[in-house]
């Protein structure tokens, strides 16, 4: 047999871009429009680039359109900063608000299918946290492809990237990066269906891997989402920032994940446990259902932890329900088409007679990759990498902290995809496309611990097991105990990982190696996403200690995680940009630290 | 109502390295609303690890886990084990992979290759229409755009392809033809004419036979036939400065 751990080619490149989603797509159109013939390869781990997560964003784009009577610029800044509990940096925020609008007008131009208000201009809705004057009234802010907003821009950067001339290799892996000194110089690569590993030297490397939403039970976030962007840099020794900075949306459908929409309970949906009780009323007897995300998360999660859920015997998940039943055929029909659609799709129920399963659901990680506001990645507290950048879901410039807004997600990824990819075109000048200091020797190792593997460990079950125990101890309550419970218990489960074998050697789509892989990168992600919570004795966005719930000035700032070998954490700090507030302009007070109160 | 199924699956199987084929029974309980990306999760989990099934959202968004079951190209993340016994009236299930490029292992197939014809019709605005209002966006009515949004939700699962009479001979199939289709009635395209050449090419509209296999089996329940239809008739409806 030949031997399988050597590389089969190299490719010399421009820019290497890993990942093509919203992120990924944008930098590679933006490079394409501005440098025509410059060599740009894009790898995606999906079958093909139009198969990205980005594709199930449904919301909407924030921006302020600059027609606008009275929206403005500044409060979008507020906002960000307001919904981030004071965690985001603030040059991201003004650089990223200030370019939105040119953005979607840059997607429309190229092509994308807005929805359309009776005059034929973008329509604008509202969404949660989006405000006028500093709080005061609900701000028609995003604008959206009916409720396929992500699939829209996918479709149109897809197509720009095809015109542009890109390389696509789909179904594909970056197992490492490889560096000269200080500069990275490409990625390897592994082609699931060839089954080869190569070599990819570049003078800029875009990694817009996306996010880690596989590290838990339930989830919005599709298969691929396994943090491997993150673990990429930690395995290189690099930190990860916010590692501990998840999103839980309070109501995800039992089964697939999917979100059940905010406004199921603005239109009058009721939340219900086990006895049918509408308990929010217990936890926010003012505003009930339409109490702040963060606290609904909490209440629905309490009663499914004090034994008043229900369990879902086919996906064994503990859920509520959400009762639809009382609305009228009108808020069915016309108000909430799409969300009861799921129901009726993946429940199999029809929500004007029957009640829905929910439960929380991960939605997003706030934290990633540190980045400066060009997209380039830190290797310390101010310090960067030359030739690297991140973008997307998998990178934290810090654009939102410790909590996101909806719609400010697709606005990060198309802006800082643009951003970066500008800003790789700089370092095209010279006759780089140096060799790297060491290539392959740790892919190689690794893989060949996965192949030489010995034992009886399930590998599907050791996935499972680290998603309970995350959703469990590390999830939207987090506790001292709970954290160093979960610690222990990822030492255990990567020592089961460690002794599995695969029930088959080929390298051709082997979709357990792939697997085998990922549960490496979700170890590692989970460990520092458990110490990182551990580390933050206080509570801010999504990040919740029950036995420290308030948050705490001393903990202004962003972590840096470091992993040595596995288990083997430490941390620093990044300073959280307060530049806004520190310029002394108008309504500068706005952007101190403020309490996060709607 | 039964709370589980005792539920077959035929599965065609296909190693690349001896390049032997096979169909494989997988016995499984299954609860009713379990759908058939989970029975392959469970396959892999309990059964049989080295199974092999593509998929990445599981929202019916992107259109990677299309599959045939009994010889009707779907997507097998919406397909709940109950409505497929209801629909089928079976609990035996022959599970293939679509048939529109070359397998790869197992259920996978190439998709790169099945894409080849959507590449081919240039799925983006190819020479845009000047905008009278520079710096914002073009301004496209409502009713226009109601016209063709339909169509833009295509998501390139290729069940339509699959499903197609004609598609093995030559045509670029329902949904490459339906992405021009899209660009001939948005009226923010100027390259009418070259897509006009293609659409009524040798391996355009002309090779459908309308069996209207298309709007069928479309997960997304676009009527694909009646876009080929308007594209036959030459009714694209959007000049210039309409």
């Amino acid at each position: 047999m030949a031997n399988k751990f050597r590389f089969h080619s190299t490719v010399r490149c421009d820019v290497l871009i890993v990942g093509g989603g919203g992120a990924g797509l944008r930098c590679a159109a933006e490079i394409s429009e501005k440098r025509p013939g410059t060599q740009v390869v894009t790898v995606t781990k999906v079958a093909h680039p139009q198969k990205s997560h980005t594709t199930t964003a449904q919301g909407g784009l924030a921006a302020v359109d600059p027609r606008d009577p009275v929206d403005k610029l500044i409060y979008h800044m507020f906002d960000t900063w307001k919904g981030s509990d004071c965690s985001a940096d603030q040059n991201i925020i003004k650089k990223i608000v200030n370019a939105a609008w040119e953005q979607i007008v840059w997607l429309e131009n190229h092509g994308m299918h807005f929805s359309r208000d009776g005059e034929g201009n973008l329509s604008k809705r509202t969404f949660g946290g989006h405000t006028l004057n500093f709080g005061e009234a609900s701000a028609f802010r995003a604008v959206f492809e009916a409720d396929r907003t992500g699939k829209g821009i996918i479709d149109t950067l897809w197509g720009e990237a095809l015109r542009g001339g890109i390389s696509f290799i789909n179904q594909s892996i970056a197992t490492e990066l490889l560096f000269k000194g200080n500069r990275c110089v490409g990625a390897v690569i592994f082609k699931q269906k060839e089954g080869e590993f190569i070599k990819i030297l570049a003078k800029a490397t875009v990694l817009a891997m996306g996010g880690s939403g596989q590290l838990f039970r339930v989830t919005t976030n599709c298969r691929q989402n396994t943090g491997d962007g993150l673990a990429l840099l930690l395995r290189a020794r690099l930190p990860v920032m916010d590692a501990e900075a998840v999103q839980f949306h309070p109501t995800g459908i039992v089964g697939p994940g999917i979100l059940a929409s905010e406004t199921l309970r603005s239109v009058g949906g009721i939340l219900r446990n086990r006895d049918l009780e509408a308990f929010m009323e217990r936890y926010a007897p003012k505003m009930k259902e339409l109490a702040p995300r963060d606290l609904v998360a909490r209440a629905i999660e309490t009663e499914v932890r004090e034994g008043r859920g229900v369990l879902n015997p086919d996906h064994n998940i503990k859920h509520v329900w959400i009762d639809l039943r009382h609305l009228s055929d009108y808020v069915h029909d016309v108000q909430i088409p799409e969300v009861t659609g799921f129901f009726k799709k993946f429940v199999n129920i029809d929500p004007k007679k029957d009640l829905c399963p929910v439960r929380p659901s991960v939605h997003y990680h706030m934290g990633g990759i540190p980045t400066n506001e060009f997209g380039e990645v830190q290797k310390g507290s101010q310090e960067s990498i030359l030739g690297l950048f991140a973008v997307g879901e998998c990178a934290a410039a810090s654009f939102h902290g410790f909590n996101r807004l909806g719609t400010n997600s697709l606005l990060e990824l198309i802006t800082m995809g643009k951003i970066a990819g500008e800003k790789a075109i700089d370092c095209l000048g010279g006759e780089l496309n140096e060799l790297p200091d060491q290539a392959g020797e740790m892919t190689f190792s690794l893989f060949s611990k996965f192949v030489d593997g010995k034992g009886k460990g399930n590998l599907g079950q050791i996935r499972q097991d680290m998603q309970t125990i995350m959703t469990d101890k590390v999830g939207i309550f987090r506790t001292e105990d709970g954290l160093r419970e979960a610690i222990e218990a990822l030492k255990g489960l990567k020592e089961r990982a460690d002794n599995t074998s695969l029930s088959s050697k080929s390298f051709v789509m082997n979709q357990e190696l792939i697997q085998r892989w990922e549960l490496e990168n979700l170890l590692a992600v989970s460990m520092v996403c458990a110490q990182g919570a551990l580390n933050r004795r206080e509570s801010r966005g999504g990040h919740f200690r029950e036995d420290f719930p308030e948050r705490k000035d001393e903990f202004n700032y962003h972590t840096l995680a470091y992993m040595e070998k596995f288990g083997k954490v430490h941390f620093e700090k990044r300073p959280v940009d307060m530049s806004l507030y520190e310029a002394k302009d108008e309504n500068y007070e706005r952007f101190g630290v403020i309490e996060r109160k709607y | 109502m039964e709370n589980e199924y005792n539920i077959t699956l035929k599965i065609r199987r296909y190693a690349p390295d001896n390049k032997r084929s096979w169909i494989q029974d997988y016995e499984l309980e299954a609860g009713r609303i379990l759908r058939f990306t989970d029975l392959f999760r469970k396959i892999n989990n309990e059964l049989d690890p080295s199974l092999a099934w593509n998929s990445s959202c599981e929202h019916a968004q992107c259109g990677t886990c299309a599959v045939k079951v009994n010889g009707k190209p779907l997507l097998a993340c919406e397909l709940l084990v109950e409505n497929a016994v209801a629909y089928f009236s079976t609990t035996v299930f022959k599970v293939e992979p679509i048939t529109i490029a070359p397998v790869v292992r197992d259920l996978i197939v190439d998709l790169e290759k099945a894409y080849k014809n959507v590449n081919k019709v240039k799925p983006y605005i190819i020479e845009a229409r000047e905008n009278p209002n520079p710096e914002n966006e073009y301004q496209i009515h409502p009713r226009d755009l109601e016209r063709y949004v339909e169509a833009t939700r295509c998501i390139n699962c290729f069940c339509c392809a699959a499903a197609c009479i004609s598609s093995h001979k030559g045509f670029l199939g329902p949904n490459a033809v339906m992405a021009s289709i899209v660009r001939l009635m948005d009226p923010r395209e100027q390259a009418k004419e070259e897509r006009l050449e293609l659409l009524y090419s040798e391996e355009g509209v002309y090779r459908c036979h309308t069996s209207m296999a298309c709007s069928f089996v479309c997960p997304k329940k676009i009527d694909v036939a009646h876009f080929i239809a308007l594209a036959k008739a030459g009714s694209f409806g959007s000049e210039p400065n309409r």
